[in-house]
């Protein structure tokens, strides 16, 4: 067979960087960064693919491209099932539940019945709430979630913070993690079977650019 | 629409004709049954995914998830006696709910066969072999097929004395390929180095064969050495059916559904990101219905998936070889007689039954990919007007030699 193996790059965002240095180090080097959908890599078995890291998961899934890099938390919450070969350590973030800074609510387990939560992570919000017995309003916004307590939508909100500054200055306090997240390397399990060999020396390559 | 139907019917019927000649016949099943039916010994998750309603007195009914359990009902109250081995083959539909936004489809078509009474490796070759015969039938190159041990794996864990948490992670390991990660965490446990290089060596076979040149010393170990001998029994069959090239091994390939036993395998092409189906053995799941205990293997492809690959392949479904002919006339009654003709002589053919003018039928049957639209008067044992619609050409010719003609080019 002679397929190229299409690895998806996140377009945009704070991913999209340390990507393209994490596959770099592996002497893969995505040669039309800025002007294409689709671009040549210094390797000519591979070809990359730049994609929003919300969708990556379900290319990979669906087979769509054969590797992606993307967000644990995005895996999890567009429940793709893809295999995910590597974690690259970078784009650490946790997912935690805040409340506005004056809010009653000490804990997650203080979370009153039919609460309103505002996420740009509904499933994994609804699992997290269910797990723990909490029958609770999941409302999806994308993006800003930590608006919507100022504006009276949501008591709370289930949003990904890094450095906790953002929360800060919303004026919100974390009253639980929901999970940590990092970028992983995703992979097709049909692609994985196919492409194993080429993709395993990719593999030792970027394990060796993390040490 | 007709052509997606035409597509789905043509992989269909290729799936049947190649069921047909390895002589499994052809069963069908009620759409809706009692839920304990249906969920007996399937697991959980696929029980949470099927649509469930009641009866007018109160009863639990839901329709079909997957059909090893209907086939198995079948064979257990509807054929008590039957002679083994029973060779069973269906195409239906099955319904999946699912929560989950993305999975938007909840109605599928499946195709499969189960061979019941039998726990031979060549009752695990035929079914594989059938499988790979089938996928070829249908015009799918570059097929695979990848194959695990359902209760391998399982029991390699418990023999390894690990609580749940060192299983789950073993498990999460192999199931993300992650071989450094496994060899960690092997070194780190207290795991015998047996077991270690075992679980070491399997999690990186992909050839059956290399699989059969592993065996662990010891009586306590009979059990999995069996599986494995098992294994390098199939491997044999296989080669006798010359598809042991097309086999692969993996260690760490698990099914959702729970009532597999024995070998589990999903089948798929380079193309399409997704497996096109897969099966395997169950030896304890027929006896939940009934008081037999029947060894049984099987397999179900996915119609809607198989039409996927092929288009990613490239493959067209080949065209219909019929000629098509429309037969136009002012006189009903001779029209009617050369349709009957035409279409006893193995020709498509129908009546132009609106009252539009000849133009104006050979524009529809250029629509429509007719091949002719044959004009007659009022007597056929005068020449019919036979217009060929892609050439625009037209000519006066007896309706007889002009069937003559058609029969040559078939």
């Amino acid at each position: 067979m002679n397929k190229k193996i299409r690895i998806a790059i996140p377009n945009k965002g704070r991913l999209k960087k340390p990507a393209i240095e994490a596959l770099g180090r592996a002497g893969i080097e995505v040669l039309e960064e800025d002007r294409a959908y689709v671009s040549k890599t210094s390797d000519p078995r591979f070809e990359a693919i730049f994609a929003r890291a919300n969708d990556i998961p379900v290319y990979v899934q669906y087979g769509a491209v054969d590797l992606g890099v993307t967000g644990h938390d995005l895996i999890q919450e567009r429940d793709a099932n893809v295999l995910e070969l590597l974690d690259l350590e970078f784009g650490k973030c946790t997912l935690v539940v805040a409340v506005p800074e004056d809010s009653t609510i000490k804990s997650v387990s203080e979370v009153p019945a039919l609460a309103r939560v505002a996420t740009g992570f509904p499933n994994i919000t609804r699992k997290f709430f269910e797990k723990l017995g909490k029958q609770v309003e999941v409302l999806e916004v994308s993006g800003t979630a930590e608006l919507a307590p100022k504006l009276g939508l949501a008591q709370i909100i289930v949003d990904l913070t890094s450095t906790g500054e953002t929360l800060k200055k919303n004026k919100l306090r974390i009253i639980g993690t929901v999970m940590e997240s990092t970028t992983r390397l995703a992979c097709n399990k049909i692609a994985y079977r196919n492409f194993e060999k080429q993709i395993n020396e990719l593999l030792a390559r970027m394990r060796g650019g993390l040490e | 629409m007709p052509n997606e139907v035409k597509q789905y019917r043509y992989i269909e019927n290729q799936l049947r004709k190649n069921f047909e000649s390895w002589n499994y016949s052809e069963v069908r099943s009620p759409t809706i049954e009692f839920v304990e039916t249906l969920s007996t010994g399937v697991g959980a998750e696929l029980v949470d995914t099927m649509f469930k309603f009641q009866d007018f007195d109160g009863k639990l009914l839901a329709l079909r998830a997957e059909m090893t359990a209907p086939v198995a009902r079948i064979v257990t109250t509807r054929m008590p006696s039957a002679p083994e081995p029973i060779r069973l083959f269906y195409v239906n539909n099955v319904f999946r709910y699912s929560q989950s936004y993305l999975k938007r489809e909840r109605e599928f078509c499946q195709a499969g066969v189960e061979l019941v009474c039998c726990n031979t490796p060549e009752a695990d070759g035929e079914i594989l072999a059938l499988l790979i015969s089938s996928l070829k039938q249908v015009g799918l190159k570059e097929v695979r097929i990848d194959l695990g041990y359902a209760s391998l794996l399982k029991d390699l864990l418990n023999a390894a004395g690990l609580d749940k948490q060192q299983k789950a992670s073993v498990m999460g390991l192999l199931a993300c390929r992650d071989s450094v990660g496994l060899k960690k965490f092997m070194e780190k446990s207290s795991i015998s180095s047996k077991l270690r290089d075992a679980f070491l060596q399997l999690s990186r076979c992909r050839r059956l064969d290399e699989v059969s040149s592993i065996s662990l010393n010891g009586s306590k170990y009979d059990e999995l050495n069996k599986q494995l001998k098992s294994l390098s029994e199939l491997q044999e069959t296989l080669v006798d059916y010359g598809i042991d090239d097309l086999v692969f091994f993996d260690f760490s390939l698990t099914k959702k559904i729970e009532y597999y036993t024995g070998i589990v395998f999903e089948a798929s092409v380079p193309n399409l990101g997704l497996p096109l189906g897969g099966g395997g053995r169950y030896d304890n799941f027929i006896e939940k219905f009934g008081k037999l205990k029947l060894p049984a293997t099987g397999f179900a492809l996915e119609i809607g998936k198989l039409l996927q690959a092929l288009t990613a392949q490239g493959s067209e479904i080949p065209d219909d070889p019929k000629p098509r002919v429309i037969v136009a006339s002012k006189f009903r009654d001779t029209a009617v007689k050369a349709v009957k003709i035409l279409r006893e002589a193995g020709v498509i053919a129908s009546l132009e039954i609106t009252k539009r003018s000849l133009e104006k039928t050979i524009e529809y049957g250029k629509l429509t990919e007719t091949d002719y639209v044959v004009s007659v008067g009022s007597s056929l044992k005068s020449p019919v007007t036979v217009y060929a619609v892609k050439s625009s050409a037209s000519r006066d010719v007896m309706l007889e030699s002009f069937l003559k003609e058609l029969g040559g080019q078939r």
